[in-house]
């Protein structure tokens, strides 16, 4: 479930990022630290963001930073970074991003209660809107909670 | 009938538009329709009826066929437009004809 991945030790809130590639590097760093990447995966996404890939930008300021599983993903994992100040993903100023998650998926499906809770939890205009103005990882957790609750 | 959500990696973006495109036909009481996700680099026109993808991917997957490119791929409400319009274009009984809550 989400918040066994998201929790007060992966939920990051920044205000001192430098640039995008600076965000990825610090929202990749609870997985590196957890073992659930290597640093391939970061690299793997900064290679695709660097070649055009802002397909990671969801909409609403919101960025899914993720690669293929081969790129180094050695177990299931989420993570998240908000920033103080709009990044903009791969210095392209269509694409501001606020809050950055970095997803590490073993295979196509086998996260599927995570990315069912996620979804539901970014196209909800009401948890979204609170999750975006949330400042600290317990504000973020208790609008992770509701979860569910509001269907 | 069958939906499929395309993206680069095919695990990301794509399976989120799949689980909201399931949620959407749920709300519209939309059945029959398979939906499924997968990646931009092993996906083929015959291999749904409909795709549906970021607007990263519009020019990628023009020649899939029948293409429905989404401006943010977490706008539930615009989600909802596009499968209504295309289910009605597809011939599909819409029986949820208003605004779904």
């Amino acid at each position: 479930m989400l918040n066994d991945y998201l929790t007060a030790d992966t939920m990051l809130f920044a205000s001192d990022v430098d640039g995008w590639r600076d965000a990825i590097h610090r929202v990749a760093a609870p997985l590196m630290a957890s073992g659930s990447i290597t640093q391939q995966y970061e690299d793997a996404i900064l290679d695709s963001i660097a070649a055009g890939g802002v397909y990671i930008d969801l909409g609403f300021g919101i960025a899914l930073a993720h690669s293929r599983p081969e790129n180094g993903v050695l177990k299931t994992g989420l993570s998240s970074l908000r920033v103080a100040t709009p990044v903009l993903l791969n210095d392209d100023a269509e694409h501001p991003i606020d809050l950055f998650f970095c997803l590490a998926a073993t295979d196509a499906t086998g996260h599927l209660d995570t990315m069912q809770e996620l979804a539901s939890l970014l196209t909800d205009d009401d948890l979204r809107t609170r999750l975006l103005a949330a400042d600290s990882p317990a504000a973020a957790l208790a609008v992770i909670h509701e979860i569910g609750t509001t269907e | 009938m069958k939906f499929l959500a395309v993206c680069s990696s095919g695990l990301g973006s794509s399976f989120m538009v799949h689980m909201n495109i399931e949620k959407v036909l749920k709300e519209l009481g939309i059945t029959g329709i398979d939906v499924d996700h997968s990646d931009v680099g092993s996906v083929s026109a015959g291999d749904a009826d409909t795709f549906f993808v970021g607007a990263d991917l519009a020019e990628a997957t023009e020649s899939l066929g029948d293409v429905v490119v989404l401006k943010s791929i977490i706008d539930i409400n615009e989600l909802r437009e596009k499968v209504r319009e295309t289910a009605t274009r597809k011939g599909i009984t819409v029986p949820e004809a208003g605004s779904a809550a």
